[in-house]
Formats: C-alpha cells, sequence, structure tokens
C-alpha cells in the first residue's frame, strides 16, 4: 500500500488550479535534471511490451482495454482524472458543469492544438461525438452516450451537451471513457472509419504523444507531442514504443533480459512471480480494474424456469451453497500466485463505494467456504444432493489460467461431495454467441471499467425495458435495478455511495453472479525506470508518459 | 514414402512426338478442378461452421442488428449464390476482406514473404543434412552407422515441430541466453528495415542490403531456432527418402552388372545410384514444400513467427471463415501448382509416366 | 494391430500373420528395429491399460491425502515428475495421456481403414465414371493441407467445446478423411492388379456373384500394403491429436489428459525454466509415434524385397 501514499502526494501537488499546471510540469523538469546529475542521465527512449490486442486506432471502431491503453497516450478528454484519483477534472475543459438538469455545459481552454497544429475547439468536440454515434461500429463505444440528445456549440469555446435524463451524475465520467476522445474534425471522414495508416498520416494527435509509426499488433512507435498543453504535463520520455507480443513467455524473456523496460499486461502468475525473484526487475502490483465472476442463468440453471422442475427455492438454495463453497483466497493464492485479490462484490474494492456483501452472506463470514452452511441450505430446501452442475469457460479471451481456476471451482465445489461439476471451455468466438443464446447453465465472465465508477460494475446486472442486462432479462432483479436508477440521480456522494451499497447487498441476496476475483494491475519494470507507482491508481489508467528510465 | 505419380488417369492413346506435350497440357488442365474441389470443399465445411459476422460481433448486437449486418454482408443469400459469387471473385483475384477490414491479398503478399522466408531457410538446411546423411546411411546400409541414422531421421519424424521448438528455446533461449525465443527482428530492428526504399519483406535479404552489422545478426538470431526446427526435422525424411531410394537404385540390374565388373562399392553409390535415385527425390521435395506450407500453422505459432501460418491460426480461433479460406485457397493452389510440377518433372525424365 | 488386418490367401497358421511373417522373415538390425517398435508400442499399449494401477493419481486431481498439491514442484519423490501449473501430477496425466492417444489411433485407423478399404475395391474393380469421381475427389483432399483439414473439422464437430469424446472424435474423423484417400489408392491400384489375375477372370466365368469374387478373392490378395499404412495412420494421428491440443482446439483437463494440451500450457513455463511440465508429455508423443513408425519402417522394408536384408551380403569393407 506505500503506492497510495504516493497518490496522496501527487494528487496533493496537481490539485493546483490549471493555470499552474505548466508549472507544475516545469518543477518536475527541474527534478530529473537533478536527479540526473545524482544517478545517470535520463534516457529518451523507452519501450513498453504488451500482450494485449489493439482493434483499430479510430477509437470509433474499438471498445476493449487494449485499445484503450494505447489511446490514452495519443488522445485527450474534456474530462480526465488526476494520478492518485478517480474524480473527472477538466484537461481540454476549462470549466464543466450542469448548467439545467439535463444541460451540461463545457468551456474549452484557448490555444489547444493537436499534433498537427490544427486548433481543438468546439466544433471538434462536437464532430467527435457526433461521428461516434453516427458511425455506430458494432466494435465501437457509442452505446456508452446513449444518454445524449444532442450537442451545441453556441461559440468556439463552448459545448453544451443535450441529455435524455435529469441530473445524471455518471455523464462527467462518461466523458473521461473511451467515448470521450477528442479527435480533429479536419483530419477524421465523419461517416467511416479512418484506417491506421491515415491516423498516422495525419498525425492528428491531441495526447502526450503522437504515432509516428505503427504496425497493428506489432509496434507503435511514439514521440512527446509538444502541442500537448492538458492535465498531466509533458511526457517524462521523449520517445515510447510499444511492442506487441502473442506469447506472454516472450514478454516475460525480453523484460527479463532487457529488451523492454516495462512489462504491462499481462503476464503469467508464474512469470511474474518467478521475476519478482529477479535482479534487475521490479513487480509493482496496484489496484486493478478486472472483475472475474460466473453467473447462474436464471433459467436454466439448476432448479431454473426453463428447467423440468421450476423452483425458485431452491434454485436461490443452489446458487446460495455454492457461493458458500467457493474459496477465492485459494483462487488467489494458488492459481494467480496473488496476482488476483478475493473480490467480495462485484465492485472493485478500490472504488468509492464498494461494500463486501458477499462476506457476510456466504461461506464462513470471514472470506473462507463452509460446506455445512451449504448442506443446510441444501437439505432445508429440500434439494437432492449432489446437484449436477454444468459451468462453462473461457480458454483464450480471460487468459489460459482460467482453466486452472475452473478446475480448483470444480474441486471446490466438489469436495464435500454436495455437488458434480462438468467443466468445459469454449473458444471466445463461440462463447461470446453462446452465454446469450442461454446455452450455458453456469459461466464464467469477466469485466473491465470503462470509467473508475461503482456504477459501471453495477450496470453488468442493470436492465431497462428499453436495454436488458447484459445477463439476460431473466436474470434481472427489480430491487437492484431499482436501487441502481435511484443512484443514479443522487447527486449528494454520500447518499449516493448509501444506494450503491443497498444495490451490492440486494444483488447479493438475489444472488445471480458470484464474484471471485479482483485484478491487481501488475507492471513488472527495470529497476531503472521511475514513476511506475504514479500510474497505478483506482483510475485504472495506464499513463506512460509518467514514466522515465536513467541510463 | 516414394512418390508415384499416378494422379493422372492414363491420358489414353497418346503417341508419337508430341505425348509430352500433350500429358504437360492435359496435366495442367487437371489443376483447375484440384483447385476447385479444394475450394469447394473450404467453402462448404466454412459455412457449415459458420458466418464470420455472427463469430465476430453476435455477443455484441441484437438479433436485429445482426440480422442487418448478415443481410448487408450478403450472409443471407442462398448459399448456392455465395457459393458462385465467391468463385467469381476468385478468379478475378480478389479474395475477400478480413472482418478487420484489411484486403486479404494484403494479408497474403504482407505475411506470405515471411512464411516463404522461413521455407527457404529451413529447405536449404533440410537438404544440407538432409541429402548427405542419406548417401551415406545407403552406402552404410544395415551396419550400425545406418541404423542410428535411420532412427534419428524416426525420431525427427516423430517429434512434433511444437515440443522440438520448446527444447530449443529451453536451452538456447532459456538456459544460455543465446538466442531470443521468439519472432522475426527485434522491434527497432523491423523498424529501421520497413523504412528502408524498396524493402522486400524478406528481413534477412534487407538486412544484407543495409550491410549494418547490427541489423543482420539481430535478424540471424531470429531465424536460427525455427529454421533449425523446421529444418532438422524435415531433414529426416530426407534422409529416409534419399536413403530407399538409393538403396532401390543400388539393387537395379544395370547396378549390379556394374558391380560385378568390379566397379568399387562407394564409386557405385556416387555415380550410378546417386543421380538415378535424385528424380524421385526432387519430386517430393516438391511435396515437402506444400507440407511445410501445411504445417507453417504449428511451427510460425512455436516461435511467433508472424507469417501466414501464425495469421491463419489468429483467424481461426476468431472465427473469420473468409480471411482463412483466402489462405487456404492460395495454399491449394500453390500445393497443386507444385504437384503440377513435379509431375512434369517426372514426365520428363521418365517416358513410361506418360502412359 | 494384427487382428484388423485379412489374413494372406492360402491359410496357413499364424505364422503367416503379417507383422508375425516380418519378425520371421527379418534379421539382423532390421529385426532389431522391428522388435524395438514392437516393444514400443506393446509397453504404452500395457501402459494405458495398466493406468488406473501405474498412476498414483486421477488425470486432473489437485490434491492428496497430504492436502492440495503444490503447483510448479519440481520432480520429487511425492510427484517423480513435478507438478503442472494447474497443480497436476506430470506422471499421471503423462501415464493416462496414453489412453486418449491410442483411442484415437483405434477410432482414426478403424474407420479409415474401413471405409479407404471399401471405396477402394469397389472404385477398382468396377470402374466407370465412379471410379474416375472418386480418384478426383482422393486427389484433392490428399492435396489438402491435413493439419488444416484437422481443425476445420474439429470446429465443425466440437463448435469449440473441450469435452473428452469431442476432442477425441473430430482428430479421429478429421484424420480418416485424410487417410481414406491413402487406403483408397493403394487398394485401387492392387484390386485394378488382381482383376486382370486369371484366377478372377475364371471365377467371374463360372458365374461367381461379384461380391463373392470381391470379398474372397480380391480383397484377400489386396491388403499386402495395408499393415504399412495403417503404421503411418496410426502416427499422424497421434501427431494431429497433439496438435490440435497444442493450438487450443483441444480436450478440457478435467475431462482427459492429452499431451498436446499439457505441451500447450508448458510453452508458459519454458521462460521460467521450468522444463519438466513439457519435457515428459512431449517425449511420450516422441516415443509413441517412434515406436508406432519403427514398425511400419521396417514392414516396409522387409516386404520389399528391395530393401530386404539379404544375409549373404553386408559384410563388406568400411
Amino acid at each position: 500500500m506505500t503506492s497510495v501514499r504516493t497518490f496522496f502526494v501527487l494528487a496533493a501537488a496537481s490539485v493546483l488550479p490549471l493555470a499552474a499546471c505548466a508549472e507544475v510540469a516545469g518543477e518536475a523538469d527541474g527534478d530529473t535534471s537533478d536527479a540526473s546529475t545524482a544517478s545517470g542521465a535520463q534516457a529518451d527512449s523507452l519501450t513498453v511490451g504488451t500482450t494485449d490486442v489493439v482493434t483499430a486506432l479510430d477509437p470509433a471502431g474499438s471498445w476493449d482495454l487494449g485499445s484503450a491503453v494505447l489511446h490514452g497516450q495519443i488522445y485527450r478528454w474534456l474530462l480526465t482524472s488526476e494520478p492518485g484519483s478517480t474524480d473527472p477534472v477538466p484537461d481540454v475543459a476549462e470549466t464543466a458543469e450542469f448548467t439545467a438538469p439535463d444541460e451540461y455545459t463545457v468551456t474549452i481552454r484557448p490555444d489547444q492544438k493537436f499534433a498537427n497544429g490544427n486548433d481543438l475547439t468546439a466544433s471538434d468536440v462536437k464532430f467527435s461525438f457526433e461521428r461516434l454515434v453516427g458511425i455506430n461500429d458494432p466494435n465501437g463505444p457509442a452505446q456508452l452516450l446513449g444518454d445524449l440528445k444532442s450537442i451545441e456549440t453556441p461559440d468556439d469555446h463552448t459545448v453544451v451537451f443535450l441529455l435524455n435524463s435529469d441530473n445524471n451524475v455518471l455523464w462527467p465520467q462518461i466523458l473521461t471513457s473511451p467515448a470521450g476522445y477528442i479527435l480533429d474534425e479536419e483530419s477524421f471522414p465523419a461517416d467511416n472509419l479512418a484506417t491506421d495508416a491515415e491516423i498516422v498520416e495525419a498525425n492528428a494527435f491531441g495526447g502526450q504523444y503522437a504515432m509516428t509509426n505503427y504496425s497493428a499488433n506489432q509496434h507503435a512507435v511514439m514521440t512527446r507531442n509538444d502541442l500537448y498543453d492538458g492535465l498531466l504535463g509533458s511526457a517524462q520520455t521523449k520517445d515510447v514504443t510499444f511492442q506487441y507480443y502473442t506469447d506472454a513467455s516472450n514478454l516475460k524473456l525480453d523484460i527479463e533480459q532487457g529488451q523492454v523496460d516495462v512489462a504491462y499486461r499481462t503476464l503469467g502468475a508464474t512469470a511474474v512471480a518467478d521475476l519478482a525473484n529477479k535482479d534487475g526487475v521490479k513487480v509493482h502490483l496496484g489496484p486493478g480494474a478486472e472483475l472475474r465472476y460466473f453467473v447462474f442463468n436464471a433459467e436454466t440453471a439448476p432448479y431454473g424456469s426453463a428447467t423440468d422442475e421450476p423452483d425458485p427455492d431452491k434454485a436461490l438454495a443452489v446458487r446460495q451453497a455454492v457461493a458458500d463453497l467457493v474459496d477465492r483466497e485459494a483462487l488467489a493464492e494458488d492459481v494467480y500466485q496473488g496476482t488476483y485479490q478475493p473480490v467480495y462484490s462485484v465492485v472493485p474494492s478500490a472504488l468509492d463505494g464498494a461494500v463486501d456483501s458477499y462476506l457476510d452472506a456466504y461461506g464462513d463470514g470471514s472470506g473462507g467456504p463452509d460446506a455445512e452452511r451449504a448442506a443446510d441450505r441444501l437439505s432445508e430446501a429440500g434439494v437432492e444432493t449432489p446437484v449436477t452442475l454444468n459451468l462453462q469457460y473461457n480458454n483464450d479471451h480471460y487468459g489460459e489460467s482460467a482453466a486452472d481456476e475452473y478446475a480448483m471451482i470444480k474441486s471446490q465445489l466438489e469436495a464435500d461431495g454436495l455437488f458434480t461439476v462438468n467443466v468445459q471451455s469454449t473458444v471466445w468466438s463461440e462463447y461470446s454467441n453462446g452465454y446469450r443464446n442461454d446455452e450455458y447453465p453456469l459461466y464464467q465472465l469477466g469485466w473491465f471499467t470503462d470509467y473508475p465508477d461503482a456504477d459501471n460494475y453495477l450496470n453488468l446486472v442493470y436492465g431497462s425495458d428499453a436495454v436488458e442486462s447484459i445477463l439476460g432479462k431473466a436474470n434481472e432483479d427489480p430491487t437492484t435495478n431499482e436501487l441502481i436508477e435511484q443512484s443514479r440521480l443522487e447527486t449528494d456522494a454520500a447518499a449516493r455511495a448509501d444506494l450503491l451499497g443497498q444495490a451490492q447487498d440486494a444483488l447479493a441476496d438475489y444472488l445471480p453472479i458470484v464474484p471471485l476475483l479482483q485484478g491487481q494491475d501488475v507492471i513488472v519494470a527495470r529497476s531503472n525506470v521511475q514513476g511506475v507507482e504514479e500510474t497505478q491508481d483506482p483510475s485504472f489508467r495506464f499513463r506512460v508518459g509518467l514514466l522515465s528510465k536513467t541510463d | 514414402m516414394t512418390v508415384t505419380p499416378d494422379q493422372v488417369e492414363s491420358p489414353g492413346r497418346l503417341r508419337g512426338v508430341g505425348s509430352l506435350g500433350r500429358y504437360v497440357l492435359l496435366r495442367f488442365l487437371l489443376i483447375f478442378p484440384t483447385v476447385l474441389i479444394l475450394v469447394s470443399m473450404v467453402f462448404v465445411v466454412m459455412r457449415v461452421a459458420g458466418d464470420p459476422i455472427t463469430a465476430s460481433m453476435g455477443g455484441r448486437l441484437t438479433a436485429e442488428q445482426l440480422e442487418q449486418r448478415l443481410t448487408e454482408a450478403g450472409y443471407n443469400r442462398p448459399i448456392l449464390v455465395q457459393y458462385l459469387d465467391y468463385l467469381g471473385d476468385l478468379a478475378r483475384g480478389d479474395f475477400g476482406r478480413t472482418t478487420d477490414n484489411q484486403a486479404i491479398t494484403e494479408v497474403l503478399i504482407t505475411y506470405g514473404t515471411a512464411t516463404l522466408e522461413l521455407a527457404v531457410y529451413a529447405g536449404l538446411l533440410a537438404m544440407l543434412i538432409g541429402i548427405p546423411l542419406g548417401r551415406f546411411a545407403a552406402y552404410h546400409r544395415d551396419r550400425a552407422s545406418d541404423a542410428v541414422f535411420r532412427v534419428l531421421a524416426i525420431l525427427a519424424y516423430a517429434t512434433p515441430v511444437f515440443f522440438a521448438g520448446l527444447l530449443l528455446k529451453l536451452v538456447f533461449s532459456v538456459w544460455l541466453g543465446w538466442l531470443p525465443l521468439g519472432g522475426r527482428a527485434s522491434t527497432q530492428t523491423q523498424i529501421s528495415l520497413g523504412t528502408i526504399p524498396g524493402a522486400s519483406g524478406l528481413l534477412t535479404v534487407d538486412a544484407l542490403r543495409t550491410g549494418r552489422a547490427d541489423l543482420i545478426g539481430d535478424v540471424f538470431s531470429h531465424l536460427v531456432l525455427p529454421a533449425v526446427a523446421l529444418g532438422l526435422l524435415t531433414a529426416g525424411v530426407f534422409v529416409r527418402l534419399v536413403r530407399t531410394n538409393m538403396i532401390s537404385t543400388l539393387s537395379m540390374p544395370y547396378v549390379d552388372a556394374a558391380r560385378s565388373r568390379g566397379v568399387r562399392e562407394s564409386r557405385l553409390v556416387r555415380t550410378h545410384a546417386y543421380r538415378p535415385a535424385l528424380i524421385p527425390i526432387v519430386t517430393v521435395m516438391g511435396m515437402q514444400l506444400a507440407l511445410m506450407l501445411g504445417g507453417a500453422i504449428l511451427t510460425e505459432t512455436t516461435f511467433e513467427w508472424r507469417g501466414l501460418g501464425f495469421e491463419l491460426a489468429r483467424y481461426l480461433a476468431a472465427r473469420d471463415y473468409v480471411a482463412v479460406q483466402g489462405i487456404v485457397a492460395l495454399l491449394a493452389v500453390i500445393v497443386a501448382l507444385t504437384n503440377f510440377l513435379v509431375d512434369v518433372v517426372a514426365a520428363f525424365i521418365d517416358p513410361r509416366v506418360r502412359y | 494391430m494384427a487382428t484388423v488386418v485379412q489374413e494372406p490367401r492360402q491359410r496357413r497358421g499364424w505364422t503367416d500373420l503379417p507383422v508375425v511373417w516380418h519378425v520371421r522373415h527379418s534379421a539382423g538390425l532390421q529385426r532389431g528395429m522391428l522388435i524395438a517398435g514392437l516393444v514400443l508400442v506393446l509397453g504404452i499399449v500395457l501402459v494405458a491399460v495398466l493406468a488406473p494401477f501405474l498412476a498414483p493419481y486421477s488425470h486432473a486431481q489437485m490434491s492428496g491425502a497430504a492436502g492440495p498439491f503444490p503447483r510448479h514442484a519440481p520432480p520429487s519423490g511425492e510427484h517423480i515428475w513435478g507438478t503442472t501449473v494447474g497443480g497436476y501430477d506430470v506422471f499421471s496425466r503423462t501415464l493416462w495421456g496414453t489412453r486418449t492417444a491410442l483411442l484415437t489411433v483405434l477410432m482414426a485407423v478403424s474407420a479409415s481403414l474401413v471405409l479407404g478399404v471399401g471405396l477402394g475395391l469397389v472404385s477398382g474393380f468396377f470402374g466407370g465414371p465412379l471410379d474416375r469421381v472418386l480418384v478426383m475427389l482422393a486427389d484433392a483432399v490428399y492435396a489438402f493441407p491435413a493439419l488444416l483439414l484437422a481443425i476445420v473439422v474439429s470446429i465443425v464437430i466440437s463448435g469449440g467445446q473441450s469435452s473428452y469424446f469431442g476432442g477425441v472424435l473430430s482428430a479421429a474423423i478429421a484424420i480418416s478423411v485424410i487417410f481414406i484417400p491413402q487406403f483408397f489408392r493403394v487398394v485401387r491400384a492392387e484390386t485394378l492388379q488382381v482383376k486382370a489375375e486369371p484366377f478372377v477372370e475364371a471365377a467371374r466365368v463360372f458365374g461367381m456373384p461379384r461380391t463373392r469374387i470381391l470379398r474372397r478373392h480380391v480383397l484377400r490378395n489386396t491388403t499386402r500394403s495395408i499393415p504399412l499404412i495403417i503404421t503411418l495412420n496410426a502416427a499422424e494421428s497421434i501427431l494431429t491429436l497433439a496438435a490440435l491440443g497444442f493450438l487450443g482446439f483441444g480436450i478440457d483437463p478435467t475431462a482427459a489428459a492429452e499431451w498436446g494440451y499439457d505441451l500447450n500450457r508448458a510453452v508458459a513455463d519454458t521462460s521460467s525454466g521450468i522444463w519438466w511440465t513439457g519435457v515428459f508429455p512431449g517425449s511420450a508423443i516422441v516415443l509413441l509415434v517412434l515406436g508406432v513408425t519403427l514398425v511400419g519402417e521396417s514392414l516396409t522394408d522387409i516386404s520389399d524385397p528391395r530393401l530386404r536384408r539379404r544375409r549373404h551380403r553386408g559384410r563388406k569393407k568400411a
């Protein structure tokens, strides 16, 4: 938890008025030159290795973590969070506030430019959002902007977002999400996606870095964007290369041997454990955004509504017994060697409003499994044991350790003879259709956040009349839905946190899903790399511009 | 493993001077039905497996949106119409586009060079090792050294390339730290080589053209393990092939006649048996190229060698059937062409084949 | 393997069965290779049969009397070949893996044998347009990259699932698709030859039904090279099953032990210097294929008079 203290210091330093930002950056430069006299010169270049996959450079055509990490370095938002915090604060914006319940007005700082010299004005903002919604690419994040009705630009420096709902407290967060990048209207086509080559050619980058050479899923070469004048200050290292691996063991060997300076996502647990004992590299653990859980299909799980013997009480008893038997600590330690942590809510514990609802409700009450409790629940409800469970997981989307994770869950559930578990895996392209088509009674899923707010995790189980939950209509719970809706309109922070807590409790009672593990942000860096802790915060944004390296 | 070019139905009563020409023409025409059958097989099998849009986006779209996209892309048309359409596009050299919107012809060119590069080096290595060893084994047949080479050759066949790769990587990359684990070159080298004018995509050629020792060293150090793994395993096939064929020719009556005239055994091997034995060897080597392409998916996955096989594995995992179809169609054409050339060479050398 | 092979025309006792005949008619190194191959194959079959007694743990066991197994434990007294990342005992999984491999071989060989021989006989004996179409199809399939076909077949059959039967079945079917043409070609060619023999002609003149001629006379005389193809077929089945498992189209570890899957998981271990998770299952593949191929190679040599070792020769100068 030393990293948390670092956040605090840094946050304090940068909660200065924005005008002082340039000065702060200047000081930072001064600091590093001091440091350089002491311990070698600061290097001009830094290489980051990753096994992530980038779908597209065009933000309108990608909505996945690999793309988001890269986009975060080269594009800019109206609002973003400061290192160490999750609260949206102005970046391209000068001010941003609700001017009416359904009207969010943003004024833009003067003299903001893209890397190619084009001005960043209100009309670029309007263009970016309308383009995203207009193209509505199935791989894109357009659905995050579901609440957007229209955009007006009274002048060059003012943007007014007109929203469908009143008091949408999440709107500022959405402006910091992958749906909120500001693009240059002179460089991007309005009606269709730009190709990777066109984007590099146009050099219309607003972030700390501008991309100079890109080969999809092989490498991305970026250089400091000198026209960037935003919240984060000038990037620490001049040239940064992202190197994409398909095989994590190659990445592991390269970081060990110093071919890359930073390994960011995703080294296997074995590799991380091995590297922790190696000289020359350091393993940094920070709070993570990833949630691993499994879902009961309300229709096809034992005693579900579409089975031969539908019985809501027995179905609930089965779900509760499963929740009683899962040993998260063992999964985290044995399968993931501490690179994941147990989680007792759908909301990762680093986020405001997270409540450990599952901790008291299930197992031995302190996080461990409780076979007796499970057996009692089943016999009280009159469920014959052993109950057969068909548990499906995926082996190419959630990391290869998923096989070990689910083999272990199988043995945990079977240990006391209450369940017989058949475990099967399916490749992602089939799996992503299969779970929606009710093919799997119990199935694994994972979740990454779009913006660092508890709501984004609760949204998993939320469904409205218009849009059903991604877990299916049958898995929705009216009480939980109601509480989530109330929290979205609650502007008072404490009252909102309370509602979010109640929603998590309601979810744990209804128990459509069993949250298992939360990811930690694992960054392995060479020992001469500085600034890693600063980028590991609950906002889960990887900012390569904060990293520097001494030769 | 001797290949008899009996794919060809006897063309009937062909006689006279023009028979070789007619054979070649007939054999050439036979390429088309072969390719057609292959491509059709892929098409049918892939369509049974599903359509690329449902596979890639099914989870993200509502049923209506999915339906609309399927209609737009033409996957809702009768399968026969789609099939004829696909054949028409292929005939015009249009392989279609991947689901991430790359032209498949581009993919074939970009990654085909990588696959070609590895195949060439591995093939050279296999020949340099396999042919002399096969000769040696034939010469010393039934003695201990022959047995050793034969068992080694069978071992090479019995070892899957991914297991050989695992062992090589374990020893040379992890324990000794001499060679990189995978990839075609380090990122910096790839960037440097990508910017030289007229880059061929064959990294060894491009690196040699720059004349920079660091680039050349980097490219070749990445090439060593995959080329050795694939080369050694292929060499095993060559050893067996050369040995069997040489022993066959060594027991031909004309060789026996020479032997009875007192020609020394080593000279027999060198002059009488070696050249005739080379004919079937050459034909099988042609087939071996085709096999290498088919096996590229394993080699390239093992060594993260970004060629056609590597991409094929990726597209298969993503169920991008159009891309898979495209790559397989190209492989089919190459295999059919190779078989054609092999048969023509065989017919040219041995007139009996023609009848 | 000998049981599936048809006997030669004139029955003279068990010593005339293929393989047995081969052992008796071999000498020196050839006999050594053949016997070594047979010993390897029979040994592995024995391991598969006795797996429940030989293997200390089950294929998916993760804990024993002394609590959960350690993960990535190096070879020790408790786990003589160490444990995997999932906490499985490598020794047990390697032993159980023989069953998966041999089941695949059995299914693939019997399917391709029945269909390939049947089609080859019919095609060669009756000729005509059916024959031409079959020959063309066989050639096309023969030219198709085998592994690719296997992957596609496995996608279609198992729909991306990882069940035990689905995994074995898709490897077996894929291999059959590839080997049917091989049996077909050989049997067809030999049928063409036998058809022209006087005794077949005579049987026809005497009005024997054609199916009976096929069964009694042609089939028995066309089976010379079949044992060789069977060994090739078996070797390819093992390699294909392993390749499918390695590429992630395999069987879930809780459903069965499969060497290719274990190698797939071992790749990530190599970079941390963990060798025991890959070396043992990999060696198992090599040994089984080696055994089968040694048998096949020796059979080829011994059946071919030109390659058969001649006893009077071979004592030449070095």
